[in-house]
């Protein structure tokens, strides 16, 4: 399995001078098996470019599936651009966390309306599907075996396990540390008191996150804060490379790939934070890469210790 | 009066190399009087460049004024909306005005929705610490902003209307015509034409190039022949080529402006990220 990386920024695109090399646009991957089935995971505007290439390609219209982490505008923002839509014949299921499915075409039509799009969902050639995604309930898309993990983000967010061809890759984007509870609310104007139950569910989520990624060869973490910054807005919803390096080494992952970059992080910033978290990962036994626009990975095998993807052997949720 | 280009991109905001010498936010202009009062076009991602300026002046201590008048809510006009910082200090008071986008809502209501919960961890207007007040305008009223004249008119924009202005201070007139499509390239409404009458500057929507705009006829956006003919006949002393499509690489633009600029005597530019201009 291959994947690749479309867009790797967070919360808003980024042109200019600064971002050339990194790239600025914001998250989208595409997963590739070896029989070329293809899943996408995120819509951000880095889906632009990836859907005018697939059109290029496409010898007939094709069925598209998309998992999204969540809807915050960085993660779908790029679905009204993506050309294949606009093809008749054209299949496009979405996955979502949402509470049914109906809610998620409401969502996802909404972005869409006149107020915000000329062209409304309805009037889209592409077929439309939505699914509803539940943490731990598994599910198969063509040869990929998904897992979907709860994450800790304003309003919840859900990270992906991907097996297929024997490797397998980690989706993990968007999350804070679990030590705020955010993924229940909306809005958090600060960092808030924790109450018995509160620490109980978060540790349950980390435990749960650690578990699902036990063995992955490569997982993408949301990193998009350095630690100072972090300091300052633990309550954003976003991780740093030390806290995303701390999940990996207990779970035993071979590579992280730092991801949802911030905004303000300029190309020469990322070139240090890239050389300082490939020797901190290197000290941990863990490659640590950073991921750029237009980078394609080749995914190595699970870990033997793994949970078998596609049948998790009974009692594995104790370890 | 100078004008400052903080984002001059239709549509999509374009990163990477081939959109550098233009830029590649979406559509935000900057308007400043001798005086220093400052008026704000559209909230598209490049209004996120200006919130840096911004912060580090009085916005950051919470005593910035700003008034920011909206073409319409298309997201590429309001997707720096949740990134503009100015909107999370106390004490800061910024008006944002617009008219209704379609009948059966207001500019609030949709301001709204693009906060909402599902979208936006802001979760809303009233979680902006700022002074925020949305004010709706009918497109064809005058409107008071310290500083600057506003007369304002509703343009053809697809399926749609778009507010278009024309802003004067200092003694010099800039109209925006920007999301904007006319029956032909060649018959710009009257409206229009009012708007940019005798213009020190006009900002006009040029999307397309001349050849490929037959193919996208209806999608609501000019070819750069349109500017062209409503500064020509509206007597405009400037054009500006703005709301260039995502896929203009810096190149195209150039050659689209060299063309255009051989066809007629009104001086023409390309509007571009950069440095503020005298108008």
């Amino acid at each position: 399995m291959q994947i690749t990386f479309w867009g790797v920024r967070g919360s808003y695109p980024v042109p200019g001078a600064a971002t050339v090399r990194y790239g600025g646009q914001t998250s989208c991957v595409e997963a590739r098996s070896s029989s070329g089935d293809c899943v996408i995971v995120d819509a951000g505007t880095g889906m632009r470019a990836l859907g005018n290439k697939l059109l290029r390609e496409a010898k007939a219209p094709q069925h598209h599936h998309v998992l999204l982490s969540h809807v915050h505008w960085d993660h779908i923002q790029g679905l009204p651009f993506f050309s294949p839509a606009y093809v008749p014949g054209t299949k496009i299921s979405v996955y979502a966390l949402l509470t049914a499915a109906d809610e998620l075409q409401q969502v996802i039509g909404g972005i869409t309306r006149h107020e915000f799009f000329p062209v409304p969902l309805e009037a889209v050639p592409a077929h439309f599907e939505f699914h509803q995604v539940e943490p731990e309930v598994e599910f198969d898309i063509d040869g990929f075996h998904v897992v979907p993990i709860a994450l800790n983000h304003p309003f919840g967010s859900v990270g992906y396990r991907i097996d297929c061809d024997g490797s397998s890759w980690a989706y993990v984007s968007d999350t804070a540390p679990f030590d705020q509870v955010l993924h229940k609310q909306h809005f958090l104007p600060g960092p808030e008191p924790l109450s018995a139950d509160d620490r109980v569910a978060l540790a349950a989520m980390r435990e749960a996150l650690v578990r699902r990624l036990d063995g992955v060869d490569t997982v993408i973490y949301d990193t998009h804060f350095l630690p100072d910054e972090f300091a300052r807005f633990p309550h954003y919803g976003h991780s740093t490379p030390d806290q995303a390096l701390e999940i990996c080494a207990l779970a035993r992952v071979r590579r992280l790939v730092l991801y949802h970059h911030a905004p303000s992080h300029s190309d020469e910033q990322m070139d240090k934070i890239a050389a300082e978290y490939l020797a901190k990962g290197a000290a941990v036994g863990i490659e640590v890469l950073t991921s750029a626009e237009g980078m394609t990975l080749e995914v190595g095998p699970a870990r033997p210790l793994a949970p078998a993807p596609t049948r998790p052997p009974a009692g594995s949720e104790i370890v | 009066m100078k004008i400052r280009f903080w984002g001059v991109r239709g549509s999509f905001a374009m990163s990477g190399r081939d959109f550098l010498r233009y830029g590649g936010n979406t559509t935000s202009v900057e308007l400043v009087t001798k005086s220093g009062e400052r008026l704000l076009i559209d909230l598209g991602t490049g209004a996120t460049e200006l919130a840096k300026t911004l912060m580090a002046g009085e916005f950051g201590k919470g005593h910035g004024t700003l008034p920011i008048l909206l073409s319409h809510t298309h997201l590429d006009h309001i997707q720096g909306l949740p990134f503009f910082t100015p909107f999370f200090i106390k004490g800061n008071t910024i008006r944002i005005l617009g008219a209704n986008p379609m009948a059966g809502t207001s500019l609030e209501a949709t301001l709204q929705q693009q906060l909402a919960p599902h979208y936006s961890p802001l979760n809303g207007l009233e979680n902006l610490a700022a002074g925020v007040s949305i004010e709706t305008i009918t497109a064809g009223d005058k409107l008071q902003v310290p500083g600057f004249d506003v007369v304002t008119a509703p343009v053809p924009h697809g399926s749609m209307w778009t507010t278009a202005y024309r802003i004067t201070a200092d003694g010099k007139t800039v109209t925006y015509l920007s999301d904007v499509e006319y029956p032909t390239p060649d018959e710009p409404v009257d409206i229009a034409l009012a708007l940019a009458q005798d213009a020190d500057l006009l900002i006009h929507d040029a999307m397309h190039a001349d050849d490929d705009y037959e193919q996208r006829r209806g999608w609501g956006h000019s070819p750069a022949r349109a500017g062209v003919v409503v500064a020509e006949r509206a007597g405009a002393k400037k054009l500006a080529l703005f709301h260039h499509s995502p896929d203009a690489t810096d190149d195209m633009i150039d050659e689209v402006v060299a063309r255009t600029a051989a066809r007629t005597a009104v001086p023409i530019f390309a509007a571009a990220e950069g440095s503020y201009l005298d108008v």
